[in-house]
Protein backbone atom coordinates (compact mmCIF):
# COMPACT_ATOMS: atom_id res chain seq x y z
CA UNK A 1 0.00 0.00 0.00
CA UNK A 2 2.64 2.50 1.08
CA UNK A 3 5.03 1.35 -1.62
CA UNK A 4 2.44 2.14 -4.19
CA UNK A 5 1.90 5.61 -2.83
CA UNK A 6 5.64 6.24 -2.70
CA UNK A 7 5.94 5.15 -6.28
CA UNK A 8 3.06 7.39 -7.29
CA UNK A 9 4.62 10.23 -5.38
CA UNK A 10 7.97 9.74 -7.09
CA UNK A 11 6.44 9.72 -10.52
CA UNK A 12 4.41 12.78 -9.64
CA UNK A 13 1.12 10.97 -9.88
CA UNK A 14 -0.02 11.09 -6.28
CA UNK A 15 -2.94 13.19 -5.17
CA UNK A 16 -2.58 15.76 -2.42
CA UNK A 17 -4.46 13.43 -0.11
CA UNK A 18 -2.09 10.60 -0.91
CA UNK A 19 0.90 12.83 -0.30
CA UNK A 20 -0.63 13.83 3.01
CA UNK A 21 -0.97 10.16 3.92
CA UNK A 22 2.56 9.46 2.79
CA UNK A 23 4.02 12.29 4.84
CA UNK A 24 2.08 11.17 7.89
CA UNK A 25 3.47 7.70 7.39
CA UNK A 26 7.00 9.12 7.09
CA UNK A 27 6.50 11.02 10.33
CA UNK A 28 5.32 7.92 12.11
CA UNK A 29 8.78 6.43 12.58
CA UNK A 30 12.47 6.91 11.86
CA UNK A 31 12.40 3.59 10.08
CA UNK A 32 9.75 4.79 7.65
CA UNK A 33 11.60 7.98 7.04
CA UNK A 34 14.82 6.16 6.26
CA UNK A 35 12.95 3.87 3.93
CA UNK A 36 11.49 6.81 2.05
CA UNK A 37 14.75 8.70 1.85
CA UNK A 38 16.52 5.67 0.41
CA UNK A 39 13.82 5.23 -2.18
CA UNK A 40 13.80 8.82 -3.30
CA UNK A 41 17.57 8.83 -3.41
CA UNK A 42 17.57 5.72 -5.56
CA UNK A 43 14.92 7.22 -7.78
CA UNK A 44 16.81 10.48 -8.27
CA UNK A 45 20.09 8.75 -9.00
CA UNK A 46 18.66 6.24 -11.45
CA UNK A 47 17.02 9.02 -13.36
CA UNK A 48 18.54 9.49 -16.75
CA UNK A 49 15.70 10.93 -18.58
CA UNK A 50 14.70 14.21 -20.03
CA UNK A 51 11.20 15.38 -20.73
CA UNK A 52 10.18 14.25 -17.34
CA UNK A 53 7.72 16.93 -16.61
CA UNK A 54 6.35 17.02 -20.10
CA UNK A 55 5.37 13.42 -20.16
CA UNK A 56 4.54 12.78 -16.57
CA UNK A 57 2.08 15.57 -16.00
CA UNK A 58 -0.76 13.28 -15.22
CA UNK A 59 -3.93 15.20 -15.64
CA UNK A 60 -3.68 18.64 -17.05
CA UNK A 61 -0.94 20.18 -19.08
CA UNK A 62 -2.11 23.25 -20.80
CA UNK A 63 0.53 25.13 -22.70
CA UNK A 64 -0.26 28.54 -24.01
CA UNK A 65 0.27 28.91 -27.69
CA UNK A 66 2.92 31.53 -27.91
CA UNK A 67 4.32 32.11 -24.50
CA UNK A 68 6.58 29.66 -22.83
CA UNK A 69 5.51 29.43 -19.26
CA UNK A 70 7.54 27.33 -16.96
CA UNK A 71 5.45 26.99 -13.91
CA UNK A 72 2.48 25.59 -15.75
CA UNK A 73 4.16 22.26 -16.00
CA UNK A 74 4.18 21.66 -12.36
CA UNK A 75 1.06 23.60 -11.83
CA UNK A 76 -0.43 20.64 -13.55
CA UNK A 77 0.55 18.39 -10.73
CA UNK A 78 -0.82 20.89 -8.34
CA UNK A 79 -4.11 20.91 -10.14
CA UNK A 80 -4.50 17.19 -10.09
CA UNK A 81 -4.05 17.36 -6.45
CA UNK A 82 -6.67 19.92 -5.79
CA UNK A 83 -8.92 18.20 -8.27
CA UNK A 84 -9.31 15.38 -5.83
CA UNK A 85 -10.14 17.60 -2.96
CA UNK A 86 -13.78 18.30 -3.44
CA UNK A 87 -14.14 21.91 -4.27
CA UNK A 88 -17.03 24.03 -3.23
CA UNK A 89 -18.92 23.82 -6.50
CA UNK A 90 -20.01 20.50 -7.70
CA UNK A 91 -21.62 21.29 -10.97
CA UNK A 92 -22.23 17.71 -11.90
CA UNK A 93 -24.30 16.92 -8.91
CA UNK A 94 -26.53 19.86 -9.50
CA UNK A 95 -27.04 18.72 -13.02
CA UNK A 96 -28.13 15.27 -11.98
CA UNK A 97 -31.30 16.37 -10.32
CA UNK A 98 -32.52 18.40 -13.27
CA UNK A 99 -31.20 16.66 -16.34
CA UNK A 100 -31.27 13.01 -17.19
CA UNK A 101 -30.54 10.93 -20.23
CA UNK A 102 -33.81 10.41 -22.06
CA UNK A 103 -34.74 7.51 -24.29
CA UNK A 104 -37.65 8.08 -26.62
CA UNK A 105 -39.22 4.86 -27.80
CA UNK A 106 -40.89 4.13 -31.10
CA UNK A 107 -44.35 4.28 -29.57
CA UNK A 108 -43.73 7.80 -28.35
CA UNK A 109 -43.07 6.84 -24.76
CA UNK A 110 -40.08 8.47 -23.03
CA UNK A 111 -37.96 6.92 -20.36
CA UNK A 112 -35.30 8.33 -18.11
CA UNK A 113 -32.07 6.42 -17.89
CA UNK A 114 -31.16 6.61 -14.24
CA UNK A 115 -28.75 4.87 -11.98
CA UNK A 116 -28.94 1.19 -11.22
CA UNK A 117 -32.05 0.33 -13.11
CA UNK A 118 -30.98 -2.54 -15.26
CA UNK A 119 -34.12 -3.29 -17.19
CA UNK A 120 -35.19 -5.08 -20.29
CA UNK A 121 -36.68 -3.30 -23.22
CA UNK A 122 -39.47 -5.12 -25.02
CA UNK A 123 -41.30 -4.02 -28.13
CA UNK A 124 -45.08 -3.92 -28.60
CA UNK A 125 -45.08 -7.58 -29.53
CA UNK A 126 -43.37 -8.42 -26.30
CA UNK A 127 -40.03 -9.43 -27.90
CA UNK A 128 -36.92 -8.61 -25.97
CA UNK A 129 -35.02 -6.02 -27.99
CA UNK A 130 -32.51 -4.48 -25.60
CA UNK A 131 -30.97 -4.49 -22.17
CA UNK A 132 -30.72 -1.21 -20.43
CA UNK A 133 -28.01 -0.32 -17.93
CA UNK A 134 -27.33 2.94 -16.15
CA UNK A 135 -24.59 3.94 -18.57
CA UNK A 136 -25.39 1.96 -21.67
CA UNK A 137 -28.05 0.21 -23.69
CA UNK A 138 -27.45 -2.89 -25.74
CA UNK A 139 -29.85 -3.71 -28.57
CA UNK A 140 -30.14 -6.94 -30.47
CA UNK A 141 -32.09 -8.60 -33.27
CA UNK A 142 -33.14 -7.73 -36.79
CA UNK A 143 -36.52 -7.06 -38.32
CA UNK A 144 -38.16 -6.88 -41.73
CA UNK A 145 -37.37 -3.57 -43.40
CA UNK A 146 -40.92 -2.30 -43.25
CA UNK A 147 -40.94 -2.86 -39.53
CA UNK A 148 -37.95 -0.67 -38.75
CA UNK A 149 -38.86 1.78 -36.01
CA UNK A 150 -36.66 4.40 -34.41
CA UNK A 151 -35.61 5.19 -30.87
CA UNK A 152 -34.03 8.47 -29.89
CA UNK A 153 -31.50 8.94 -27.16
CA UNK A 154 -30.83 12.36 -25.72
CA UNK A 155 -27.73 12.93 -23.63
CA UNK A 156 -27.82 16.23 -21.73
CA UNK A 157 -24.85 18.45 -20.91
CA UNK A 158 -22.68 16.94 -18.23
CA UNK A 159 -23.41 13.32 -19.22
CA UNK A 160 -22.10 10.71 -21.60
CA UNK A 161 -23.58 7.44 -22.75
CA UNK A 162 -22.82 4.30 -24.69
CA UNK A 163 -25.06 2.39 -27.06
CA UNK A 164 -24.67 -0.95 -28.70
CA UNK A 165 -26.97 -0.99 -31.70
CA UNK A 166 -28.68 -4.16 -32.86
CA UNK A 167 -26.00 -4.80 -35.51
CA UNK A 168 -23.25 -4.72 -32.89
CA UNK A 169 -22.11 -1.20 -33.72
CA UNK A 170 -20.92 0.61 -30.62
CA UNK A 171 -21.66 4.31 -30.34
CA UNK A 172 -20.23 6.54 -27.62
CA UNK A 173 -22.30 9.68 -27.19
CA UNK A 174 -20.74 12.87 -25.91
CA UNK A 175 -22.49 15.46 -23.74
CA UNK A 176 -25.29 17.40 -25.41
CA UNK A 177 -25.90 14.82 -28.11
CA UNK A 178 -29.01 13.32 -29.68
CA UNK A 179 -28.93 10.14 -31.72
CA UNK A 180 -31.89 8.63 -33.55
CA UNK A 181 -31.38 5.01 -34.55
CA UNK A 182 -33.42 1.95 -35.50
CA UNK A 183 -34.58 -0.06 -32.56
CA UNK A 184 -33.60 -3.02 -34.69
CA UNK A 185 -31.96 -2.70 -38.08
CA UNK A 186 -33.78 -3.99 -41.13
CA UNK A 187 -32.71 -7.15 -42.87
CA UNK A 188 -32.02 -5.56 -46.25
CA UNK A 189 -31.73 -1.79 -46.20
CA UNK A 190 -28.96 0.55 -45.26
CA UNK A 191 -28.23 1.23 -41.65
CA UNK A 192 -29.25 4.85 -41.07
CA UNK A 193 -28.73 6.83 -37.88
CA UNK A 194 -29.27 10.55 -37.27
CA UNK A 195 -26.85 12.58 -35.20
CA UNK A 196 -26.84 15.98 -33.56
CA UNK A 197 -23.84 16.56 -31.33
CA UNK A 198 -20.80 14.33 -31.12
CA UNK A 199 -20.38 10.59 -31.25
CA UNK A 200 -17.66 8.03 -31.76
CA UNK A 201 -18.70 5.08 -33.90
CA UNK A 202 -17.23 1.63 -34.03
CA UNK A 203 -19.29 0.25 -36.85
CA UNK A 204 -19.78 -3.50 -37.08
CA UNK A 205 -18.58 -4.78 -40.45
CA UNK A 206 -21.39 -5.61 -42.83
CA UNK A 207 -20.67 -5.00 -46.49
CA UNK A 208 -24.22 -5.71 -47.53
CA UNK A 209 -25.62 -2.94 -45.35
CA UNK A 210 -23.75 0.35 -45.50
CA UNK A 211 -23.92 2.33 -42.27
CA UNK A 212 -24.88 5.97 -42.73
CA UNK A 213 -24.58 8.74 -40.18
CA UNK A 214 -26.89 11.58 -41.14
CA UNK A 215 -25.51 14.73 -39.57
CA UNK A 216 -26.70 18.23 -40.33
CA UNK A 217 -26.56 18.57 -44.12
CA UNK A 218 -24.11 15.77 -44.75
CA UNK A 219 -24.17 12.01 -44.65
CA UNK A 220 -21.22 9.86 -43.73
CA UNK A 221 -21.32 6.44 -45.26
CA UNK A 222 -19.23 3.54 -44.06
CA UNK A 223 -18.92 -0.20 -44.24
CA UNK A 224 -17.13 -1.09 -41.05
CA UNK A 225 -14.79 1.25 -39.31
CA UNK A 226 -14.00 3.51 -36.37
CA UNK A 227 -14.57 7.22 -36.62
CA UNK A 228 -15.69 10.29 -34.74
CA UNK A 229 -18.40 12.69 -35.88
CA UNK A 230 -18.86 16.10 -34.35
CA UNK A 231 -21.99 17.92 -35.45
CA UNK A 232 -23.07 20.28 -32.71
CA UNK A 233 -25.87 22.58 -33.77
CA UNK A 234 -24.03 25.67 -32.51
CA UNK A 235 -21.14 24.97 -34.86
CA UNK A 236 -21.45 25.86 -38.55
CA UNK A 237 -19.63 22.69 -39.51
CA UNK A 238 -19.56 18.92 -39.25
CA UNK A 239 -16.29 17.11 -38.61
CA UNK A 240 -15.72 13.46 -39.42
CA UNK A 241 -12.43 11.99 -38.21
CA UNK A 242 -11.41 8.53 -39.33
CA UNK A 243 -9.45 6.19 -37.10
CA UNK A 244 -9.68 2.95 -39.03
CA UNK A 245 -11.19 1.69 -42.28
CA UNK A 246 -12.70 4.12 -44.72
CA UNK A 247 -15.63 6.52 -44.76
CA UNK A 248 -17.23 8.77 -47.30
CA UNK A 249 -18.74 12.12 -46.43
CA UNK A 250 -21.19 13.66 -48.87
CA UNK A 251 -23.75 16.42 -48.96
CA UNK A 252 -27.18 14.93 -48.30
CA UNK A 253 -28.74 16.99 -51.09
CA UNK A 254 -25.95 16.42 -53.57
CA UNK A 255 -24.22 13.09 -53.36
CA UNK A 256 -21.63 14.13 -55.93
CA UNK A 257 -20.24 16.62 -53.44
CA UNK A 258 -18.26 13.95 -51.64
CA UNK A 259 -14.88 13.03 -50.23
CA UNK A 260 -13.44 9.67 -49.36
CA UNK A 261 -11.37 9.64 -46.19
CA UNK A 262 -8.25 7.66 -45.36
CA UNK A 263 -7.41 6.82 -41.75
CA UNK A 264 -5.90 9.77 -39.85
CA UNK A 265 -7.81 12.24 -41.96
CA UNK A 266 -10.58 14.58 -40.98
CA UNK A 267 -13.28 15.84 -43.29
CA UNK A 268 -14.98 19.12 -42.47
CA UNK A 269 -18.30 20.16 -43.92
CA UNK A 270 -19.00 23.87 -43.84
CA UNK A 271 -22.66 24.97 -43.73
CA UNK A 272 -21.95 28.31 -45.32
CA UNK A 273 -19.68 27.38 -48.18
CA UNK A 274 -21.29 23.95 -48.64
CA UNK A 275 -17.81 22.59 -49.18
CA UNK A 276 -16.06 19.61 -47.70
CA UNK A 277 -12.35 19.91 -46.95
CA UNK A 278 -9.95 17.31 -45.63
CA UNK A 279 -6.76 17.41 -43.62
CA UNK A 280 -4.37 15.03 -41.88
CA UNK A 281 -4.97 14.81 -38.14
CA UNK A 282 -4.15 12.74 -35.11
CA UNK A 283 -7.46 10.93 -34.66
CA UNK A 284 -6.67 10.13 -31.04
CA UNK A 285 -7.00 13.82 -30.37
CA UNK A 286 -10.55 13.91 -31.72
CA UNK A 287 -11.67 10.81 -29.87
CA UNK A 288 -9.98 11.72 -26.57
CA UNK A 289 -13.41 12.46 -25.09
CA UNK A 290 -14.37 8.78 -25.35
CA UNK A 291 -11.57 8.10 -22.88
CA UNK A 292 -12.83 10.78 -20.53
CA UNK A 293 -10.37 13.42 -21.67
CA UNK A 294 -10.67 16.86 -23.15
CA UNK A 295 -7.90 17.54 -25.63
CA UNK A 296 -6.98 20.94 -26.98
CA UNK A 297 -4.41 21.87 -29.59
CA UNK A 298 -4.06 25.53 -30.32
CA UNK A 299 -7.73 25.65 -29.47
CA UNK A 300 -9.29 29.10 -29.08
CA UNK A 301 -10.79 29.85 -25.71
CA UNK A 302 -14.24 30.27 -27.25
CA UNK A 303 -14.18 26.62 -28.33
CA UNK A 304 -12.81 25.49 -24.99
CA UNK A 305 -15.60 27.37 -23.24
CA UNK A 306 -18.21 25.56 -25.35
CA UNK A 307 -16.66 22.21 -24.57
CA UNK A 308 -16.53 22.99 -20.86
CA UNK A 309 -20.17 24.06 -20.96
CA UNK A 310 -21.22 20.77 -22.48
CA UNK A 311 -18.98 18.59 -20.40
CA UNK A 312 -19.74 20.10 -17.03
CA UNK A 313 -23.18 21.48 -17.77
CA UNK A 314 -22.35 25.03 -16.83
CA UNK A 315 -22.77 28.32 -18.58
CA UNK A 316 -19.72 30.45 -19.25
CA UNK A 317 -19.98 34.14 -19.95
CA UNK A 318 -16.66 35.59 -21.03
CA UNK A 319 -16.17 39.33 -20.81
CA UNK A 320 -12.39 39.17 -21.03
CA UNK A 321 -11.21 40.09 -24.51
CA UNK A 322 -7.62 38.95 -24.02
CA UNK A 323 -8.72 35.50 -22.96
CA UNK A 324 -11.12 35.28 -25.88
CA UNK A 325 -8.17 35.65 -28.25
CA UNK A 326 -5.92 33.18 -26.47
CA UNK A 327 -5.30 29.64 -27.73
CA UNK A 328 -4.46 26.70 -25.53
CA UNK A 329 -2.96 23.27 -25.91
CA UNK A 330 -3.33 20.43 -23.44
CA UNK A 331 -5.27 17.49 -22.13
CA UNK A 332 -7.63 17.35 -19.18
CA UNK A 333 -8.99 14.27 -17.45
CA UNK A 334 -12.65 15.06 -16.94
CA UNK A 335 -13.26 12.85 -13.94
CA UNK A 336 -10.34 14.33 -12.03
CA UNK A 337 -10.84 17.98 -12.80
CA UNK A 338 -13.55 20.43 -11.92
CA UNK A 339 -14.42 23.53 -13.91
CA UNK A 340 -12.63 25.51 -11.25
CA UNK A 341 -9.43 23.51 -11.73
CA UNK A 342 -9.47 24.28 -15.41
CA UNK A 343 -10.17 27.96 -14.94
CA UNK A 344 -7.46 28.23 -12.30
CA UNK A 345 -5.03 26.72 -14.76
CA UNK A 346 -6.00 28.98 -17.63
CA UNK A 347 -5.73 31.89 -15.25
CA UNK A 348 -2.07 31.21 -14.74
CA UNK A 349 -1.44 31.89 -18.37
CA UNK A 350 -3.89 34.67 -19.00
CA UNK A 351 -4.89 36.32 -15.74
CA UNK A 352 -8.62 36.95 -15.24
CA UNK A 353 -11.24 37.07 -12.53
CA UNK A 354 -14.29 34.89 -12.44
CA UNK A 355 -17.35 34.53 -10.32
CA UNK A 356 -19.67 31.59 -9.94
CA UNK A 357 -23.37 31.95 -9.43
CA UNK A 358 -25.37 28.75 -9.60
CA UNK A 359 -24.35 27.13 -12.83
CA UNK A 360 -23.17 30.34 -14.43
CA UNK A 361 -19.55 31.39 -14.51
CA UNK A 362 -18.74 34.95 -15.46
CA UNK A 363 -15.20 35.71 -16.54
CA UNK A 364 -14.06 39.31 -16.26
CA UNK A 365 -10.90 41.36 -16.58
CA UNK A 366 -8.57 41.73 -13.66
CA UNK A 367 -9.50 44.73 -11.67
CA UNK B 1 32.75 -1.16 -19.95
CA UNK B 2 36.53 -1.35 -20.16
CA UNK B 3 36.52 -0.13 -23.70
CA UNK B 4 34.29 2.70 -22.68
CA UNK B 5 36.57 3.56 -19.83
CA UNK B 6 39.68 3.80 -21.94
CA UNK B 7 37.74 5.72 -24.54
CA UNK B 8 36.49 8.08 -21.86
CA UNK B 9 39.91 8.35 -20.28
CA UNK B 10 41.23 9.49 -23.59
CA UNK B 11 38.44 12.02 -23.91
CA UNK B 12 39.07 13.18 -20.39
CA UNK B 13 42.67 14.01 -21.29
CA UNK B 14 41.48 16.02 -24.29
CA UNK B 15 38.86 17.69 -22.13
CA UNK B 16 41.52 18.77 -19.67
CA UNK B 17 43.48 20.26 -22.55
CA UNK B 18 40.45 22.30 -23.56
CA UNK B 19 39.13 20.19 -26.44
CA UNK B 20 35.52 21.25 -27.02
CA UNK B 21 34.53 18.03 -28.78
CA UNK B 22 35.52 16.10 -25.72
CA UNK B 23 33.54 18.48 -23.58
CA UNK B 24 30.53 18.01 -25.84
CA UNK B 25 30.72 14.29 -25.22
CA UNK B 26 30.53 14.77 -21.47
CA UNK B 27 27.87 17.40 -21.89
CA UNK B 28 25.66 15.00 -23.79
CA UNK B 29 26.33 12.24 -21.35
CA UNK B 30 25.49 14.21 -18.22
CA UNK B 31 23.01 16.86 -19.24
CA UNK B 32 20.03 14.53 -18.99
CA UNK B 33 21.22 12.92 -15.79
CA UNK B 34 21.74 16.15 -13.97
CA UNK B 35 18.43 17.47 -15.25
CA UNK B 36 16.63 14.35 -14.13
CA UNK B 37 18.30 14.43 -10.75
CA UNK B 38 17.51 18.07 -10.11
CA UNK B 39 13.92 17.78 -11.24
CA UNK B 40 13.29 15.42 -8.34
CA UNK B 41 13.97 18.31 -5.99
CA UNK B 42 12.99 21.47 -7.75
CA UNK B 43 10.03 20.05 -9.70
CA UNK B 44 10.44 22.20 -12.76
CA UNK B 45 11.88 20.91 -16.00
CA UNK B 46 13.03 24.25 -17.34
CA UNK B 47 14.67 25.18 -14.07
CA UNK B 48 16.31 21.77 -13.91
CA UNK B 49 17.63 22.13 -17.44
CA UNK B 50 19.01 25.57 -16.63
CA UNK B 51 20.66 24.11 -13.62
CA UNK B 52 22.24 21.27 -15.60
CA UNK B 53 23.50 23.71 -18.17
CA UNK B 54 25.01 25.90 -15.50
CA UNK B 55 26.66 22.90 -13.88
CA UNK B 56 28.25 21.87 -17.16
CA UNK B 57 29.39 25.38 -17.93
CA UNK B 58 30.89 25.61 -14.49
CA UNK B 59 32.64 22.32 -15.12
CA UNK B 60 34.13 23.65 -18.34
CA UNK B 61 35.32 26.81 -16.62
CA UNK B 62 36.91 24.82 -13.82
CA UNK B 63 38.26 21.89 -15.75
CA UNK B 64 41.70 22.23 -14.22
CA UNK B 65 40.28 21.41 -10.77
CA UNK B 66 38.87 18.08 -11.95
CA UNK B 67 41.51 15.49 -11.37
CA UNK B 68 40.06 12.31 -12.73
CA UNK B 69 37.47 11.00 -15.13
CA UNK B 70 35.23 10.01 -12.25
CA UNK B 71 35.66 13.48 -10.87
CA UNK B 72 33.43 14.83 -13.61
CA UNK B 73 30.20 13.35 -12.39
CA UNK B 74 31.12 13.97 -8.82
CA UNK B 75 31.72 17.62 -9.71
CA UNK B 76 28.41 17.90 -11.56
CA UNK B 77 26.26 16.15 -8.98
CA UNK B 78 27.85 18.11 -6.17
CA UNK B 79 27.09 21.32 -8.00
CA UNK B 80 23.49 20.22 -8.64
CA UNK B 81 23.05 19.17 -5.05
CA UNK B 82 24.19 22.47 -3.59
CA UNK B 83 22.22 24.42 -6.16
CA UNK B 84 19.04 22.46 -5.34
CA UNK B 85 19.64 22.98 -1.63
CA UNK B 86 20.06 26.69 -2.21
CA UNK B 87 16.91 26.93 -4.23
CA UNK B 88 14.86 25.09 -1.64
CA UNK B 89 16.28 27.15 1.21
CA UNK B 90 15.64 30.40 -0.57
CA UNK B 91 12.11 29.43 -1.48
CA UNK B 92 12.82 29.40 -5.16
CA UNK B 93 10.97 26.12 -5.58
CA UNK B 94 7.37 26.59 -6.58
CA UNK B 95 4.66 25.24 -4.29
CA UNK B 96 3.31 21.90 -5.44
CA UNK B 97 0.49 21.52 -2.99
CA UNK B 98 -2.39 23.57 -1.80
CA UNK B 99 -1.46 22.89 1.75
CA UNK B 100 1.47 24.95 2.96
CA UNK B 101 2.17 22.27 5.56
CA UNK B 102 2.75 19.72 2.80
CA UNK B 103 4.96 22.08 0.82
CA UNK B 104 7.01 22.75 3.92
CA UNK B 105 7.23 19.08 4.75
CA UNK B 106 8.35 18.20 1.26
CA UNK B 107 11.08 20.82 1.36
CA UNK B 108 12.34 19.51 4.67
CA UNK B 109 12.45 15.97 3.34
CA UNK B 110 14.18 17.03 0.16
CA UNK B 111 16.82 18.92 2.12
CA UNK B 112 17.41 15.87 4.24
CA UNK B 113 17.68 13.62 1.21
CA UNK B 114 20.07 15.93 -0.59
CA UNK B 115 22.23 16.22 2.49
CA UNK B 116 22.38 12.47 2.84
CA UNK B 117 23.78 11.97 -0.65
CA UNK B 118 27.55 12.20 -0.69
CA UNK B 119 28.82 12.58 -4.19
CA UNK B 120 32.11 11.12 -3.40
CA UNK B 121 33.90 10.04 -6.56
CA UNK B 122 34.07 6.46 -5.52
CA UNK B 123 30.50 6.32 -4.40
CA UNK B 124 29.11 7.50 -7.71
CA UNK B 125 31.11 5.15 -9.87
CA UNK B 126 30.38 2.26 -7.61
CA UNK B 127 26.76 3.28 -7.37
CA UNK B 128 26.40 3.48 -11.12
CA UNK B 129 27.79 -0.01 -11.46
CA UNK B 130 25.50 -1.24 -8.75
CA UNK B 131 22.47 0.38 -10.28
CA UNK B 132 23.25 -1.18 -13.64
CA UNK B 133 23.72 -4.52 -11.99
CA UNK B 134 20.60 -4.29 -9.90
CA UNK B 135 18.54 -3.36 -12.89
CA UNK B 136 19.83 -6.24 -14.93
CA UNK B 137 19.07 -8.52 -11.99
CA UNK B 138 15.41 -7.59 -11.96
CA UNK B 139 12.94 -10.22 -13.19
CA UNK B 140 12.57 -9.76 -16.99
CA UNK B 141 9.05 -8.32 -17.02
CA UNK B 142 9.76 -6.05 -14.10
CA UNK B 143 12.96 -4.88 -15.74
CA UNK B 144 11.17 -4.13 -18.97
CA UNK B 145 8.57 -2.05 -17.17
CA UNK B 146 11.21 -0.28 -15.12
CA UNK B 147 13.33 0.58 -18.15
CA UNK B 148 10.38 1.82 -20.13
CA UNK B 149 9.28 3.97 -17.24
CA UNK B 150 12.57 5.34 -16.02
CA UNK B 151 14.70 5.55 -19.11
CA UNK B 152 12.21 5.84 -21.91
CA UNK B 153 9.83 8.03 -19.97
CA UNK B 154 6.72 6.21 -20.97
CA UNK B 155 3.40 6.65 -19.27
CA UNK B 156 1.94 3.73 -17.37
CA UNK B 157 -0.86 3.49 -19.88
CA UNK B 158 1.58 3.34 -22.79
CA UNK B 159 3.60 0.64 -21.10
CA UNK B 160 0.46 -1.34 -20.34
CA UNK B 161 -0.57 -1.18 -23.95
CA UNK B 162 2.84 -2.07 -25.35
CA UNK B 163 3.22 -5.01 -23.05
CA UNK B 164 -0.40 -6.07 -23.24
CA UNK B 165 -0.87 -6.00 -19.50
CA UNK B 166 -3.17 -4.09 -17.19
CA UNK B 167 -2.36 -0.73 -15.64
CA UNK B 168 -2.42 -2.39 -12.24
CA UNK B 169 0.24 -4.85 -13.41
CA UNK B 170 2.49 -2.02 -14.55
CA UNK B 171 2.13 -0.34 -11.18
CA UNK B 172 2.83 -3.60 -9.42
CA UNK B 173 6.00 -4.14 -11.47
CA UNK B 174 7.23 -0.64 -10.66
CA UNK B 175 6.56 -1.13 -6.98
CA UNK B 176 8.42 -4.41 -7.10
CA UNK B 177 11.37 -2.92 -9.00
CA UNK B 178 11.69 -0.12 -6.50
CA UNK B 179 11.52 -2.52 -3.62
CA UNK B 180 14.31 -4.67 -5.03
CA UNK B 181 16.48 -1.70 -5.93
CA UNK B 182 15.90 -0.15 -2.57
CA UNK B 183 17.01 -3.29 -0.76
CA UNK B 184 20.13 -3.64 -2.86
CA UNK B 185 21.07 -0.02 -2.88
CA UNK B 186 20.16 0.81 0.68
CA UNK B 187 22.72 -1.63 2.02
CA UNK B 188 25.18 0.00 -0.20
CA UNK B 189 24.28 3.56 0.65
CA UNK B 190 24.46 2.66 4.28
CA UNK B 191 27.89 1.14 3.83
CA UNK B 192 29.17 4.23 2.08
CA UNK B 193 27.82 6.27 4.92
CA UNK B 194 29.86 4.28 7.39
CA UNK B 195 32.94 4.51 5.20
CA UNK B 196 32.69 8.24 4.97
CA UNK B 197 32.12 8.71 8.67
CA UNK B 198 35.05 6.50 9.57
CA UNK B 199 37.36 8.33 7.27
Amino acid sequence: MTSEIIYKYLSNEASEQEVQLLFEWIDASEENKKHFITLKKTWALTALSEDLSKKSTPVIAIQPKKKSIQYLKYAAVFLVLCGLVKVAFNFNQKAKSSKEIILELANGRSEYITKDNQTKLVNDKGDLIAKKFSNQIIYFGKVQDQEVVYNTLKVPYGKKFKLTLSDGTVVSLNSGTTLKYPEQFGINGKRNVYLTGEAFFEVAKDKQHPFIVNANQVDIEVLGTKFNVSAYPENPSVNGTLVEGSIEMYEAENKLNAVLLQPNQMATWNNNSKKITTKEVDPGFYSAWTKGELAFKDTPFSTIAKIIQRTYDVEIINENAVLARQNFTGTIKISESSVENILELLKRDTPFNYSVKGNTITITNLR
Amino acid sequence: MNNNSSFELHLFESFKEGDETAFTYFYDKYFRRITAFSIQFIYDKDEAENLAQEALLYLWQNKETVESLNGIQSFLYTYAKSKCLNMIRHNKVKDKFKSEVLNQKERELDIEILNSVQFDTLELTELERLIQESISDLPPKTREVFIKKRFENKKNAEIAEEMQVTLKAVEAHMTKALKILKTKLSDYLFLIFILICNN
